[in-house]
């Protein structure tokens, strides 16, 4: 039997926000517990909510690009339940009018392009953090998230394989943090997914039970956590024992599996209705415009301008393109240092490996790009060579060095003087006697060797031109005088 | 202090009572002191703030005399047949003189009514128009600061004084201020609706005509008159159950003193710390928002709130005029809820033997002021 697996998704993305959604606290990932917190987000009484505009701004840019239909008149309402983490006991969230509807994503994944439809994208704030002490056996609230802008992008059940799954979510965390919504990081969960899955009979018209998966903090952890569960209910449909219910299921990373989330008998009743101390917002043609006319020039814009005027080979493009702090470093770098293809160069061969080695990914790597661009115009320009030229930029990159007067402190200026560097080379070829007999004998191969001899007699700082020619020279000088 | 404190909850030590006093019921919050809104679950919270109105009345050269009783969360006008409360503690003390005028919120129109029985005015201003940073929610699509005053022009000087825009609030109309004397210059009533409906059963009804004839008296039907008291119950009432879900006894306010789990910390501490009002409050609210009660019962009411509303046509009249008193408990509730479910601005005052309840149209207070200049002879 052939099945189909079908699945939504609900994309919960952290808005870029210098505040929270309803009051001025910070809404800055990282601070200590309860350090943001004022009495407004503390659900006290007496404090009104006053929406953040900014936080709506996003959501219209987050509509823009995802060529959704924006509401001329959005508005919140009240989701109410109890539980610590919500110091209201109601979320602020938008339930009968949302920001926008109907959108759409294109992705490509093993089968092609395809585009995934959206059902609506809706504002809310975040709840805060629990914090279980099982030596004391309690726990502890984290208010520091609470209110915190959030949207939450509600896909239709148009997924049919992991790899679309990943797909859409690289897809939309590229638009995403492009526009400037969100900086849409999985670790520091500002990007959260929940997947509903169900699997069917391939051609079946009828959709499976469905259940719920939560808690993946990675895209891995995502393909992972989908695989297992589309077993699972395979596994439960071919025995026929009826264990499939519908019913949120956590992720557990370690153990590779899902768990029930042990719901209450009854499904909880929110009690939405509008929140009647926040007005209804129109949203005009003319501030969506604006927001639009101001939107910062999207991934696949970026690209195209990258191969086709700048001239770069496509794979560059992708990997420069595919992190939006990535192409803000190589952006600044151009504008001190106007090599587009050498500056692409360096990021990839360079930069790339120094910061993978580091363990940092391609989002969080920061660097002084007005720095980076010295090291740059230091290579040209000959003073260094590009051996250490590389060195230079791990240290500008780890420990903010200034490359100029870095290398005249240490005395890193490249050795291009031939006359400086022959009695090195002679004392090469003396200590190396076996390995130019060798050469002389006809192997090629062995010169790379008598060349990094002579590089660490210099520490690494002679001209690798220089040294090459002159190399050759010797070693033909001593060829022809052994004839 | 040598006066009657039975109407504060909070008298404040030092403060001069008489002109020049303010008492601020209960709900209103002022930094450093109690706020209980009437409720046990409120005892011993401390206001981490101050309302705007405080900092309004304060650099006016008003002082703050101290915080008056209420019944909890002022839910007990909603159930108007349930028994009597006591007069709220901001009547109390502004008939005794103790203080020069009091601030409130009445959504539930239970003040006004008493405050006209005890000779006193009770104004409120259009919707949105008084900041209400600061003031414990009860029900936020009418909650309003109103003034418990002796006279209409000492209230209309303070209204200049509280009215206007607050960034805090996020709520509130724009172009908001109230400027104190426009009534002098503002239009003076020509036009007075009395609602044949609303005067059935009413002993004020010789007081409203009486006042109503001082001017070009007009009849008119208020429309869904007889279902106000239901909409303004199912309406406060989901409002309430939500701005009270807060008190849970994790964060402030009341806390039981022994819980086995989460669900029992919230249950006993709401059981113990609400009282009958707020309890039964809660329960319509939750019950009249359930889902599938929703449409029936919320949606219906918003809906009811908004043909009401629309009914009301200014064009026509320039104020509408009703009693205070009703034969029935339901009716008691209509009447004292049109300004609240409108938004409209309004001024219950002593007439006659009996009173009277102006409402003008959204931002009109100054026509309120002249017609009860013109009537009163003041």
């Amino acid at each position: 039997m052939n099945y189909e697996v079908v699945m939504g998704l609900e994309v919960h993305v952290e808005l870029a926000t210098e505040s929270k959604l309803f009051c001025s606290c910070s809404a800055k990932f990282g601070a200590e517990a309860n350090e943001n917190v004022c009495p407004a987000c503390a659900g006290m009484p007496g404090m009104p909510a006053v929406t953040n505009k900014k936080a709506v701004e996003l959501g219209i840019a987050a509509a823009l690009v995802t060529n959704s239909a924006i509401a001329q008149v959005m508005s919140f309402d009240k989701k109410s339940y109890f539980y610590p983490d919500l110091p209201a006991g109601y979320q602020i969230t938008q339930w009968f009018a949302p920001i926008c509807k109907d959108g759409w994503v294109e992705i490509e994944a093993g089968s092609g392009k395809k585009r995934i439809t959206l059902k609506q994208i809706h504002i809310e704030e975040d709840a805060g953090k629990l914090v279980h002490e099982p030596r004391t056996r309690s726990s502890l609230v984290d208010y520091n998230r609470t209110s915190v802008p959030l949207v939450e992008i509600v896909s239709n059940p148009d997924f049919r394989s992991a790899d679309e799954v990943v797909a859409y979510l690289e897809k939309l965390r590229s638009l995403l943090s492009f526009a400037g919504v969100s900086d849409c990081k999985m670790q520091e969960g500002s990007l959260r997914c929940d997947v509903n899955i169900s699997v069917r009979e391939e051609g079946s018209e009828v959709l499976g039970t469905r259940t719920e998966i939560k808690n993946m903090n990675s895209l891995k952890a995502i393909a992972r956590a989908i695989d297992y569960e589309s077993r699972r209910h395979i596994g439960a449909i071919e025995a026929g024992s009826g264990e499939l219910i519908q019913e949120t299921r956590r992720w557990d990373d370690d153990l590779g599996e899902t768990f029930s989330m042990r719901e209450k008998e009854t499904a909880e009743d929110y009690r939405y209705f509008p929140n009647p101390e926040l007005m209804p917002i129109r949203i005009d043609e003319q501030w969506i415009s604006s927001i639009r006319d101001s939107l910062p020039e999207p991934a696949h814009v970026k690209y195209e301008r990258m191969t086709t005027q700048l001239g770069l080979p496509e794979h560059d493009s992708k990997i420069i393109t595919g992190s939006l702090n990535l192409s803000r470093i190589y952006e600044q770098t151009l504008e001190c240092f106007n090599n587009p293809k050498e500056v692409a160069n360096w990021i990839i061969g360079e930069l790339l490996s120094i910061v993978h080695a580091a363990g940092v990914a391609d989002d969080d790597c920061a660097i002084d790009c007005a720095k980076f661009a010295g090291v740059l115009r230091l290579v040209e320009g000959k003073t260094i060579n590009r051996a250490v030229g590389k060195k230079l930029l791990a240290k500008v990159y780890s420990e903010g060095v200034d490359p100029d007067e870095y290398v005249a402190k240490h005395g890193l200026g490249m050795v291009s003087d031939a006359g400086a560097l022959e009695p090195l080379l002679r004392e090469v070829l003396e200590e190396n006697a076996k390995t130019v007999a060798e050469y002389l004998g006809g192997s090629q191969k062995v010169f790379g060797f008598l060349i990094g001899q002579a590089m660490k007699k210099t520490a690494g700082k002679a001209d690798p031109a220089v040294i090459n020619e002159l190399m050759r020279k010797l070693l033909s000088d001593i060829d022809r005088k052994s004839v | 202090m040598d006066f009657d404190m039975e109407c504060f909850s909070t008298g404040y030590e030092g403060v001069e009572p008489g002109d020049g006093s303010v008492a601020l019921e209960d709900s209103i919050m002022h930094k450093g002191r109690s706020a209980t809104a009437g409720s046990r679950m409120l005892e011993g919270f401390i206001s981490p703030i101050s309302a705007t109105v405080i900092a309004r009345l304060e650099s006016a050269g008003y002082r703050i005399l101290g915080k008056t009783t209420m019944d909890e969360f002022g839910a007990s006008g909603l159930f108007p047949g349930a028994g009597d409360s006591p007069t709220s503690g901001s009547v109390v003390a502004v008939e005794q003189g103790l203080a020069e005028f009091a601030l409130c919120n009445d959504y539930s129109g239970s003040v006004r009514r008493s405050a006209a029985s005890h000779g006193l005015f009770y104004i409120h201003p259009t919707y949105g128009t008084v900041s209400r940073y600061g003031l414990i929610h009860c029900v936020p699509s009418m909650d309003q600061i109103g003034i418990v005053c002796r006279a209409p022009d000492g209230g209309e000087r303070v209204l200049s004084i509280i009215s206007g825009n607050d960034p805090n609030d996020g709520a509130m109309l724009p172009d908001t201020g109230f400027a104190a004397g426009e009534g002098s210059r503002g239009r003076k009533p020509a036009v007075v609706a009395v609602a044949r409906n609303a005067m059935a059963a009413s002993a004020d009804s010789p007081a409203v005509w009486d006042f109503a004839e001082r001017f070009e008296a007009v009849e008119f039907e208020l429309e869904h008159f007889s279902l106000i008291g239901a909409v303004m119950q199912a309406l406060c009432c989901a409002e309430i159950s939500s701005s009270l879900c807060r008190y849970d006894g994790v964060k402030f306010g009341h806390r039981a003193a022994d819980y086995k789990d989460m669900r029992e910390l919230y249950t006993k501490t709401r059981t113990e710390a609400f009282g009958v009002e707020a309890k039964l409050a809660a329960l319509a609210g939750a019950m009249v928002l359930a889902q599938e009660n929703y449409s029936k019962y919320y949606d219906k009411s918003m809906r009811l709130r908004r043909v009401i509303k629309e009914s009301l046509d200014f064009e026509k009249y320039d104020l509408i005029a009703l009693p205070i008193c009703s034969a029935s408990p339901e009716g008691l509730l209509a009447l004292h809820s049109l300004p609240q479910l409108c938004g409209l601005p309004s001024i219950t005052a002593p007439f006659g033997n009996g009173g009277v309840t102006l409402i003008a149209d959204a931002g009109r207070e100054d026509v309120l002021f002249a017609a009860l200049r013109e009537a009163l002879k003041l």
